[in-house]
């Protein structure tokens, strides 16, 4: 993570809440995204993403608590707009309008763009400017909020579901592009359901359940908390293993044959290690769990 | 609505007696918006001749703004994706839908005719008027539905097929006006309620060629669904612009590029409605001129001025300050539909804040506002200018504007709406106008109090250029309109944005 302790802090949430009714949105967020972060923010649908960045954008009103983007209170729009760059999940365009109108209108009311850049991500994402929004497909509308978002080099771009409407190829070129922004420094704050995305582009998540957070880790940290797999071939049979399901950690255990084991391992690994010391073992694999994986955890599903 | 209408002929009746009902038809403003006054002696046949055009096109628009939501704008939402991935075919789906809008359109009708049974009136009248309203609404939903299938935007759609509904009002009123041009009634259902002539002649020919004009709009708009594509029009319009416009790239640009277009429509349709006026300005002072007992009773009704070519003029453009609030009201009505289809969210996560956004538009739909008076002046003048009537080209331009306070008290209001009911916009919007002359018009017609006519915009608005500008009732109306549009720029600014 590229942070210093004396930088403000790109995103900063403070037990943020939104009620619609009798419903709880979103509910006791506190959260800080640090300067130069790709911060993935995670949880299924109806868990109030769309909801917390909206009140980021200050297009809803906080019912509780308060969100600063550099310090800029979010509701501030004119102040915290000038740092960043927003990409929608559902993006509506003007019908009439042609994208490179509606790129030209962002960029014009905005702190100024690179047009140069501009021009090479119409080129990368293969985008006709000169067609009337109406003309574009979903994912067409995609790319014109993401190069408008790209090209004015906010330090802050937050995206939410961004690539929900594009193909592969060009959610390679995306990620591309998230790297370049990392690269330069900018801060990412990416919703998404797409976890092989996050887990590509992102160095820490947030998790999200009915509003609340519920974990917030960096990327390492948060498959050190998990299950990992190990997978343990022997030479020759070993009794003395069978001791190992009593280890701390340690569940699931499982002989497939005499000389392959297969276990579930939560927490550092030095004890199972050390109990596989006097075993003659031919070969040792420690699989982490997939984001996929971790996230099934918190929603109570273990992948099949 | 239609209740209220009996009850209101009721209380007109019981008010007034025949010679006041003739000088109330005098005035030309309500000559020209409600036709040649015939049967007037007949209760049924006031009714109609108060009520009926109005009420034809309040149901005409109703039928084709409704006919384009269900089609087009399903069709446009997506909607109808997933009908058609069905067994349903396309032309089949719009001919069901036709249908509904049509035997809807009769029901409407057949309240209105409702209404006038309550009131006593002669059956066979009562039938032949409803039969009308009900024939003109079917064609506005057929004409919707003919739209929806040649235009690709619900908006397109629904803006022509008022436009062409508008148009026949305009032809009715031609045809009416122009001996040599009367056939044209013939081609327009309010033309056709004319001729029809409920209570009076009580002519059943006219009923049967508005049959043929639904028969013919509503099959060519089934003809026209069949083999097209699912999302598209007929006429496509061009998918590409390679010349990007230069205003796009500002706020106060963003502005008047989306007021241009409308600012367009509404400026032709109102130019061509008081060029109108215009060219008949010599006929109707004459004839008050040479029947001096009607211009005495139309003294007496308040409207003294009507024999001088200025005070003719000056009375019709009253209706020009509900056209314009109207114009500006639905110009934030746009701006509210923006919103709720998420068109805003990219512009709003720019740093541009709302009210910002809001007093921009607010000042592009001003500049539009006083460019549709002063077009709709200029086109009053060349109308008197063609008769020789004698109406200056400064005057005619000042009384248009001069009804400007009523028309940016439209668009106050429509702002106080956009901040603290969104959902009501246009219809809070266009209250000081229509609530305003209908207050106005009942106020002065049953002698109510002073204190209620206050409250009516147009209390306060002189007849420019008959008489002097109402310097203080103009301030005081800008004032409310100030304050209002603030109000609802800073309730705009303190709410969740919608979409």
């Amino acid at each position: 993570m590229a942070t210093s302790t004396t930088s403000v802090p790109a995103l900063r949430m403070e037990r943020l809440g939104k009620r619609f009714g009798t419903t709880d949105a979103v509910v006791d967020l506190s959260l800080i995204v640090p300067a130069g972060e790709v911060f993935g923010f995670l949880g299924p649908n109806g868990a109030g993403k769309s909801t917390t960045i909206r009140m980021l954008l200050g297009l809803l009103l906080p019912t509780s608590g308060a969100a600063w983007v550099f310090d800029a209170p979010a509701g501030d729009v004119e102040r915290a707009h000038e740092m960043l760059a927003y990409v929608p999940a559902d993006v509506a365009l003007w019908p009439a309008l042609t994208g490179r109108e509606c790129l030209s209108l962002l960029a014009g009311v905005g702190p100024g763009i690179d047009a140069a850049y501009r021009d090479e991500l119409l080129e990368r994402f293969a985008l006709d400017p000169d067609r009337k929004a109406r003309t574009y497909s979903t994912g067409n509308r995609q790319k014109v909020a993401l190069v408008a978002a790209f090209s004015t080099r906010a330090p802050l771009l937050v995206l939410d579901e961004p690539t929900s409407g594009l193909d592969p190829l060009m959610e390679r070129e995306f990620r591309a592009c998230i790297a370049e922004a990392a690269a330069r420094g900018q801060t990412v704050f990416l919703s998404s359901h797409q976890l092989a995305e996050v887990e590509a582009v992102c160095s820490r998540v947030g998790i999200l359940r009915s509003g609340r957070l519920v974990e917030v880790a960096g990327m390492a940290d948060l498959r050190r908390l998990h299950r990992s797999e190990v997978i343990v071939e022997l030479a020759a049979p070993e009794p003395g293993l069978r001791g190992l399901a009593d280890l701390p950690g340690v569940a699931d255990v499982r002989w497939p044959s005499p000389l392959r084991l297969e276990l579930s391992l939560t927490g550092p690994p030095g004890t199972v290690l050390r109990a596989l010391g006097g075993a003659d073992v031919a070969h040792l694999e420690v699989r982490e769990p997939s984001l996929e994986e971790i996230f099934l955890d918190y929603y109570g599903q273990v992948p099949a | 609505m239609t209740a209220l209408v009996a009850v209101q002929y009721r209380g007109l009746a019981g008010a007034l007696g025949a010679d006041s009902l003739a000088a109330l038809a005098e005035n030309p403003a309500i000559r020209t918006l409600f036709g040649p006054p015939v049967g007037l002696d007949t209760a049924g046949g006031f009714t109609v001749w108060r009520t009926g055009t109005v009420l034809a096109v309040l149901v005409g628009i109703w039928a084709a703004s409704t006919a384009t939501r269900l089609t087009r704008g399903d069709e446009e939402a997506g909607r109808w994706d997933l009908l058609l991935a069905g067994r349903l075919r396309l032309p089949s789906l719009v001919a069901r839908v036709l249908v509904v809008l049509l035997g809807a359109s009769a029901v409407v009708g057949a309240a209105g005719g409702l209404g006038l049974v309550v009131a006593g009136a002669p059956v066979s009248g009562s039938v032949l008027f409803t039969a009308c309203l009900a024939g003109t609404g079917m064609v506005g939903s057929a004409l919707g539905v003919l739209c929806a299938q040649l235009f690709a935007d619900r908006r397109s759609a629904s803006g022509v097929a008022v436009a062409v509904l508008l148009a026949g009002l305009l032809a009715r009123m031609v045809s009416d006006g122009v001996p040599a041009l009367a056939w044209l009634a013939w081609f327009t259902p309010f033309g056709l309620l004319g001729r029809a002539a409920p209570f009076a002649e009580d002519r059943w020919l006219p009923l049967l060629v508005l049959a043929v004009l639904v028969t013919a709009v509503a099959v060519l708009a089934v003809a026209l669904a069949t083999g097209r594509d699912v999302g598209h029009g007929r006429l496509a319009g061009r998918d590409r612009r390679t010349a990007p416009s230069r205003l796009l790239t500002s706020l106060p640009g963003l502005a008047v590029h989306r007021t241009g277009r409308p600012l367009a429509g509404w400026a032709t349709g109102a130019m061509a409605y008081f060029l109108l006026i215009g060219l008949l300005a010599t006929t109707m002072t004459e004839f008050l001129r040479d029947n001096p007992a009607f211009a005495d009773l139309a003294a007496q009704a308040g409207f003294a001025q009507l024999v001088s070519v200025e005070g003719y003029v000056s009375a019709l453009y009253t209706l020009l300050a509900v056209v314009i609030g109207a114009f500006t009201a639905s110009r934030v009505a746009a701006t509210a539909a923006d919103e709720t289809a998420g068109r805003l969210a990219l512009l709003y996560s720019r740093p541009v804040s709302r009210a910002r956004w809001a007093a921009t538009e607010a000042a592009a739909v001003t500049l539009a506002a006083v460019g549709l008076a002063a077009a709709t002046g200029l086109a009053a003048w060349a109308g008197t200018a063609w008769v020789d009537a004698g109406l200056g080209l400064g005057d005619a331009v000042t009384g248009a504007l001069s009804v400007l306070p009523v028309a940016l008290l439209c668009l106050g209001a429509a702002l106080a709406a956009l901040g603290w009911a969104p959902a009501a916009v246009l219809a809070i919007g266009v209250l000081p106008a229509v609530g305003g002359y209908l207050l106005i018009v009942f106020a002065d017609t049953f002698g109510w109090p002073r204190a209620v006519r206050w409250f009516s915009p147009f209390a306060h608005l002189n007849d420019v250029p008959a008489e002097p500008w109402n310097v203080a009732g103009g301030i005081g109306m800008l004032a409310v309109a100030v304050a209002l549009a603030t109000a609802g720029c800073l309730g705009y600014a303190r709410r969740d944005l919608a979409g």
